[in-house]
């Protein structure tokens, strides 16, 4: 495993140019497709989003990532590789939360693919959500 | 024998804490009653629950050096 599924507070510019990078050494790829997941400004009951804080269970989102990883590729043959990073602690509104990266030999399993896998990401990573709204008070999502 | 529980999400708010210990709990059912006499409220929430990172269910066995977790529903992404 070269990458970690998590990173502390939102996922940097740095961390993502550091990906596409690294997909260009990859010459079996034809397609790259990427997701970032944003911290939403929402408004609920008058009062605004201005960040979420992220908690996660360490271990088991390395057990179900992988899980994740490797039903991606038994589904998507043409796939070749699969990056999941996700935030912990706090992420500001308008700050990215969650990077996919997948690449397959052709653009429409990448695509296929990179979806699939945030609809897995929403359904089997322990991550929680605290939201924070700008008066300070907080509730759980 | 004891075991280690971890409470994550909204499940360590209502507790107060992320980590305890608990002795002599035979089941994850026996170990629930225990955590529901310590924080009452926690009835009311919704949680799955892990033991050494698989997700498991109320029959499983608990052994000395066990860990727990009370997972409320995943909001990832």
């Amino acid at each position: 495993m070269d990458v970690n599924y998590l990173t502390d507070g939102p996922v940097s510019q740095k961390l993502i140019s550091q990906l596409i990078e690294k997909m260009g050494g990859k010459t079996d790829s034809g397609g790259h497709m990427v997701f970032l997941g944003q911290v939403r400004a929402d408004e609920i009951n008058g009062k605004k989003v201005k960040a979420i804080e992220y908690s996660a269970y360490i271990e088991l989102v390395s057990v179900e990532a992988e899980k994740i990883k490797k039903s991606i590729f038994s589904k998507f043959p043409d796939v070749k590789s699969v990056d999941i990073i996700h935030s912990t602690g706090i992420v500001r509104a308008g700050e990215i939360s969650l990077l996919v990266f997948v690449s397959a030999g052709h653009r429409h399993q990448a695509m296929l693919a990179c979806s699939k896998t945030v609809e897995l990401i929403k359904e089997n990573l322990p991550v929680w959500k605290k939201e924070i709204f700008d008066d300070d008070s907080h509730q759980w999502k | 024998m004891e075991v280690k529980v971890l409470f994550f999400g909204v499940l360590a708010e209502v507790s107060g804490t992320s980590i305890k210990h608990y002795r002599d709990v035979k089941s994850i059912g026996d170990l629930k009653l225990r955590i529901q006499d310590d924080f009452p409220e926690i009835v009311h929430y919704n949680f799955r629950v892990s033991v050494n990172s698989e997700i498991t269910d109320n029959n499983k066995l608990l052994k000395s050096g066990d860990e727990v977790a009370l997972l409320p529903p995943f909001a990832g992404g």
